[in-house]
């Protein structure tokens, strides 16, 4: 399913200026808008006022404890409780005006890609400092190019050996850096 | 029924393009060209330009065939598409353009024409250009 | 005016081979980046900031500020060719930079483009020259108070001229300010916010930060890109522009160097701003509108030359004043305290040779630009073909190896990793990074400058009012800050709708990294 094309039975391309609107710039914004994905909605918007709420008080708490002092004499949480109360009342405003939804994006089938990727990239992370860069790197990229690219395999294999060749080069070679490496 | 066939801007689509007309016209059947992109990438040399596709349709016209268009691009694989228009649009015969390659070239690159040609359930044409 | 000794100093600073180097490699780099979709030039910065550690400190700046004019440059071509964007900065000239392709004009396009381009950094950089030790000089009476009222309304006006949802913006701006937090605090010596963790005693390093946010966030946002059309590529005839094309559009190369310079040095303004402005003015004076999005000339023109120069002004605030103007900027902030250096007034008197450095590197960008700009289109439209299946590891392992390099510290990689998370998810939720950045890099300075002057008033925030700098800074804040307020008041009294114009296309453009 994810093969077939969206293509359409398609006359000319540049022909239509029978149908274009007078103005280009009107035009070429409608058509942009199509193409952009669909903007979050409100339940996003919650979510994520919500969450920025929790760090304001997380943050405001912690403040607390460490001390306010006066204002001639600020102790150490005096500016982070400031920042934080102002972050909590931004965020609970946010609530009510982002209510409708409207900005950000919508998470679609791909994002999982975005979360594979991720979590390949958390891998690398933990492996690094045990077994070097070019395996994790090279797996990380197999991946990336296989599955997330929907690359062939000799493609994939290809490139992610190349890549990977070109960094030991780059980083281990001729910049003489101290990345962990195996080889 | 109709023919279906890939087109690239290259002397083997082009050669399949003529032999699509060639049999369009002999079997009386409409004509689909099918030029879809790999998805990835800005710029790819496998998408016609329009000057291409015009010429391409009117030499349709002028054997009295009659041609049908169908942009796109596909996320991975050729294959999967051609073969599931060919279906939907009940094709009688399936033309491709076969690029001359060394036996070394068709291992490390793999081919789409291959996959087609062993895949597919309908007719396949496959033609060269001519040397 | 400053003495033309320091300037001529300057000048031997560029020229020295290294430097000259850098300077192309940058400007090389960030055309690229330009044409290509997907990364910006904040994220290519932000991804190649271990890179200025073991260079001098003009070197790294040299590097960074090619990648970020170039860039405007570089977003011209897709634009022109594929009508597509490269850069937030370009979209206005899509609307007759492709008309004119499409009429086989294409050569001509980019020509103009290019010259005006160059004619408008120039302009931009000699304004640059004698306006910046001006500012500086002035600056100097600056005090903590001027500097906190300074650095609040910079923050201010970044978020607030964002696009996308202005409350989300300074809420991300004030988690920075709040991250900025993080580690001893230098006034008392307490650990705040450290949760025990070793690593993070010392404070959030910036760069970890910026790499994460702008570099993977993007790289990982980009691994779910949707169809996108894919283009066949164009052939550029006609490459240099005829007389008669540069005699029409010198009204709006000379219109759109100045409206840019001025744009770009506001806080928030910049590149993208000075672009749609230009393009509204130029189509405003025009005799016949109509010609507008069909090709007419001038509408590639005076984009690309305001959007040149307002990139180049850009620099004013950061250099003279040490406030970064946009989210590149402040990287650039960043990078110059990797340094040692803290961008201040006081930059053009003590590190005269990073500053004339830095300057007179951009003339010779600007013609190194101009010399390549055409005979490489081919070169650049192929660079297109590179699929993004595999453009993207290579960028995701280079910014994790060079994470490393930093410190030789895989924390340092982890909270890239960490940060590139919350860049993706901030963009999906609809949070800009930029604000986050800025206020993270000026969080200390705001910090230290708000407790000083409460020291030096007595505890009474009154102070600030007396003292005119500071007063009126203050004030153009509350203005600011309220002004959407009262106009989202009066807007719902009305009970009318204002349409939104078109360039909603260009907000819609989120897609495309704003280093803006």
């Amino acid at each position: 399913m994810d093969g077939s094309s969206n293509g359409k039975p398609d006359g000319r391309a540049d022909g239509g200026a029978a149908v274009a609107p007078a103005d280009p710039a009107q035009a070429l914004a409608d058509e942009w808008a199509e193409e952009t994905p669909p903007p979050a909605g409100p339940v996003a918007n919650l979510a994520a006022s919500l969450v920025t709420t929790a760090i304001g008080v997380l943050g405001a708490v912690t403040a607390v404890g460490l001390g306010l002092g006066t204002p001639t004499q600020p102790g150490a949480g005096l500016w982070p409780l400031a920042i934080s109360v102002a972050v909590v009342v931004l965020s609970l405003a946010q609530v009510v005006v982002g209510r409708r939804g409207g900005d950000g994006e919508k998470f679609s089938r791909y994002s999982w890609l975005s979360l594979v990727g991720l979590a390949t990239l958390l891998g690398l992370v933990a492996l690094l400092p045990v077994i070097g860069f070019e395996i994790p790197a090279l797996l990380l990229s197999l991946i990336w190019m296989k599955f997330l690219g929907g690359e062939s395999w000799r493609s994939a294999v290809l490139y992610s050996v190349l890549v990977v060749g070109v960094l030991y080069g780059v980083f281990v070679g001729a910049l003489g850096t101290n990345v962990p490496h195996l080889f | 029924m109709s023919i279906v066939v890939g087109y690239v801007p290259t002397p083997a689509g082009e050669a399949a393009v003529q032999a699509a007309i060639v049999e369009a016209g002999l079997r009386d059947e409409d004509l689909l060209v099918v030029n879809s992109a790999r998805e990835g990438s800005l710029v790819e040399s496998t998408v016609a330009a329009d000057e291409d596709l015009d010429r391409v349709l009117a030499q349709a016209e002028r054997a009295g065939v009659r041609a049908e268009l169908v942009r796109g691009t596909h996320r991975d694989d050729f294959t999967d598409e051609i073969l599931d228009l060919a279906e939907k649009h009940d094709a009688s015969l399936i033309v491709i353009g076969l690029r001359r390659r060394s036996t070394v070239g068709k291992f490390i690159m793999g081919s789409v024409a291959q996959r087609i040609l062993l895949q597919a359930e309908h007719p396949v044409l496959a033609v060269k250009p001519p040397r | 005016m400053e003495s033309l000794q320091n300037v001529a100093a300057g000048f031997a600073v560029v020229l020295e081979p290294t430097n000259l180097l850098y300077c192309l490699l940058g400007v090389v780099i960030g055309m690229l980046i330009g044409v290509l979709p997907g990364l910006g030039p904040a994220a290519t910065i932000a991804i190649l900031l271990p890179l200025t550690y073991g260079v001098e400190p003009v070197t790294a700046i040299i590097m960074l500020a090619g990648i970020f004019y170039g860039a405007q440059y570089g977003g011209t071509i897709t634009s022109v060719l594929l009508r597509l964007p490269g850069e937030a900065s370009s979209v206005v000239t899509v609307l007759d930079g492709h008309a004119l392709a499409r009429q086989g004009r294409a050569g001509t396009a980019l020509g103009v483009a290019a010259v005006g381009s160059f004619i408008g950094g120039t302009v931009a950089i000699v304004g640059l020259t004698f306006l910046a030790p001006v500012v500086a000089g002035f600056a100097l009476d600056f005090g903590p108070p001027e500097y906190a009222a300074l650095a609040l309304l910079g923050i201010l006006l970044v978020s607030t001229i964002a696009s996308g949802a202005r409350l989300k913006a300074l809420i991300a701006a004030a988690i920075g300010l709040l991250l900025a937090t993080v580690g001893r605090d230098a006034f008392t010596g307490a650990e705040r916010f450290t949760f025990d963790n070793l690593s993070l005693a010392d404070g959030i390093d910036f760069v970890p930060v910026a790499m994460g946010l702008f570099g993977l966030g993007e790289i990982l946002y980009n691994l779910e890109e949707r169809h996108r059309a894919v283009h066949a590529p164009g052939k550029v005839a006609n490459v240099w522009p005829s007389r008669k094309d540069l005699k029409e559009s010198s009204g709006a190369v000379t219109r759109g160097s100045v409206l840019g310079f001025f744009l770009g040095i506001l806080p928030g303004g910049g590149a993208t701003i000075a672009s749609m402005a230009a393009y509204a003015a130029e189509k405003k004076r025009a005799k016949d509108p109509s010609r507008f999005g069909k090709g007419a000339i001038e509408g590639v023109a005076g984009p690309e030359t305001a959007n040149n120069a307002a990139a180049t002004s850009s620099f004013i605030p950061l250099l003279t004043l040490g406030i970064p103007a946009n989210a590149t900027m402040a990287l650039m902030f960043g990078a110059l305290l990797i340094q040692g250096i803290t961008p201040g007034p006081q930059l053009v008197t003590e590190h005269p040779e990073l500053f004339w450095g830095v300057v007179n590197s951009m003339y010779i960008g600007n013609v190194l630009l101009l010399i390549m700009s055409i005979p490489l289109v081919g070169v650049f439209v192929r660079i297109l073909r590179v699929r993004a299946a595999i453009l993207a590891p290579v960028t995701a392992l280079i910014t994790m190896v060079g994470a490393y390099t930093i410190n030789n510290s895989v924390f340092d990689v982890l909270l890239v990793v960490v940060f590139g998370a919350v860049g993706y998810l901030m963009k999906k939720f609809g949070f800009e990074p930029g604000p986050l950045v800025l206020a993270f890099v000026l969080g200390s300075l705001l910090e230290s400058s708000l407790r000083r002057s409460l020291l030096m008033f007595d505890g009474s925030a009154a102070g600030f009012f007396t003292r005119p700098i500071s007063a009126t800074l203050l004030v153009v804040f509350v203005v600011v800050a309220v002004l959407p307020l009262i106009r989202a008041v009066r807007d719902r009294r009305a009970g009318g709708d204002v349409a939104g114009a078109p360039d909603a296309g260009a907000s819609a453009k989120n897609r495309e990294e704003e280093s803006v």
